[in-house]
């Protein structure tokens, strides 16, 4: 009897010491909150991004502007979204939301990144592509081999010939060149955490982030909660969100530009130390 | 006997006049220029208009209904540069060489170079090409007629002008280094230039 007291006092205390771990998570009205707004790029990969006579910036780009230095302007971004939304840049159609805000928080401790995404996914989307999720939440992390990843943020993973774009194979999935991204993705249907990356080519397995993913809807509101290893205290990481919304699909997703998440250093977004 | 009545008639003008007033001649000859010379001028003039220019359905069609849709045409400040403001120098002997130049584009509508959409497609980038080459040899005066480095205020602008504007002050740079494809549509397999 009181073996089973005493079993059952240690598996209480084990399971609330569990619970606690499972938890761990930072006490987020603590953590500052980053609106960083993700847009309906269309057709604009690294290609169209580098290239002189379609963006005139990459004078800019050459001199090592990023592109949060002159598209981020006054708390949004300064693209011409008539533009973006033409047909010339956007043969299938735009969505009727060119841009919202994703309220993103960062917190670490010792063993773990947290990163949390608050948003409203629009409706009107122009793609449905994806028939079994609604939503689908993206973060990528930029390996130190990516060139010029702090400058053109998930760009580098962004090609012309990649499926969903005009023409593409539709099995050739996002890629970089050199270097890699660790991808980690919250998708609405059965809260589906991938942990994968893009290298060569897209996996959505196989990641070395230890990636988790947390998500709660309140009303039209998401909040997805990722928590994955600690990239290490001082570093500063290149990072980009994405947001399918409305059951989209490929390229028709809302992409953040690239922004730098500094764990105990500096950063675009700096995450709170636990 | 031809050649007899054209001598005779060289030798009039040349011979000074005994019937009319030195005063006179001038008079008319003052007036005459006025009226000769002024005409000459409105003549040219009328070829800078906006109306002139679409009067041909090469550009009327083409180029014209996508300049409709840019902020050369329509704006906050109610201010339009037509065609001429662009194309045609403001000063009379640039001006007068651009129209000379201007000549061959006569020989192109009747021959009919450009007359279908398809055919102004397929010179499109050409047409355009020549364009730049001309803007840049005469480092954008079109555009400088009303912007002008000087009378920026960059500080004023949206941050990715402002950033590019001074990049492009600091290197000396003109307009249409940048500014190509604003008024119409940009040709398909434009050439990369290098930067200098």
């Amino acid at each position: 009897m009181n073996k089973s007291i005493v079993s059952a006092a240690v598996a209480g205390v084990l399971f609330a010491l569990g619970s606690h771990a499972a938890i761990a998570a930072p006490d987020w009205s603590k953590v500052p909150k980053r609106d960083v707004h993700v847009f309906h790029a269309g057709v604009t990969p690294i290609e169209w991004a580098t290239k002189k006579s379609d963006h005139s910036g990459t004078a800019g780009m050459k001199k090592g502007e990023t592109c949060v230095g002159c598209h981020e302007e006054k708390g949004s971004l300064n693209f011409n979204f008539k533009r973006l939304a033409d047909k010339e840049l956007e043969p299938k159609g735009a969505p009727k939301t060119m841009s919202f805000p994703v309220s993103v928080q960062a917190a670490y401790d010792a063993a773990n990144l947290y990163i949390r995404l608050t948003f409203k996914a629009p409706a009107g989307g122009a793609d449905k592509g994806d028939k079994d999720n609604e939503v689908k939440a993206t973060v990528l992390f930029a390996d130190a081999k990516v060139p010029q990843a702090d400058q053109y943020g998930c760009w580098q993973t962004c090609h012309a010939d990649a499926r969903t774009m005009p023409g593409a194979d539709d099995k050739k999935t996002k890629y970089t060149k050199e270097g890699a991204y660790e991808l980690i993705q919250w998708a609405s249907k059965g809260n589906k955490v991938s942990d994968g990356s893009v290298g060569g080519e897209r996996k959505m397995s196989g990641g070395a982030a230890g990636a988790k993913a947390q998500a709660e809807k309140s009303g039209d509101s998401y909040t997805v909660t990722f928590t994955r290893k600690n990239p290490g205290e001082g570093k500063a990481v290149p990072f980009g969100v994405a947001i399918h919304a409305d059951h989209s699909h490929g390229r028709f997703h809302h992409v953040s530009l690239g922004y730098k998440l500094g764990i105990g250093a500096d950063g675009d977004i700096k995450a709170t130390k636990q | 006997m031809a050649d007899n009545k054209l001598s005779g008639f060289l030798a009039m003008i040349r011979r000074p006049s005994a019937k009319y007033s030195l005063l006179s001649l001038l008079v008319v000859g003052f007036f005459s220029g006025i009226f000769f010379w002024g005409g000459f001028n409105t003549g040219m003039e009328a070829t800078n208009t906006l109306e002139f220019c679409i009067s041909c359905h090469e550009m009327r069609d083409n180029v014209y209904q996508e300049y409709k849709k840019t902020i050369h045409y329509t704006n906050r400040t109610g201010v339009r540069a037509i065609c001429s403001d662009c194309h045609v120098p403001k000063d009379w002997t640039h001006k007068m060489i651009r129209k000379i130049q201007a000549s061959k584009e006569v020989w192109g509508k009747i021959t009919g170079i450009i007359d279908t959409p398809e055919k102004f497609e397929a010179h499109r980038l050409q047409l355009a090409e020549n364009e730049w080459a001309r803007m840049k040899a005469n480092d954008s005066r079109e555009c400088r007629n009303c912007h002008t480095f000087d009378a920026m205020d960059v500080e004023k602008q949206k941050l990715r002008g402002s950033k590019m504007h001074k990049i492009g002050i600091a290197e000396k740079k003109t307009c249409i280094d940048c500014h190509k494809g604003i008024a119409h549509k940009k040709p398909k397999g434009m050439k990369e230039e290098e930067d200098e």
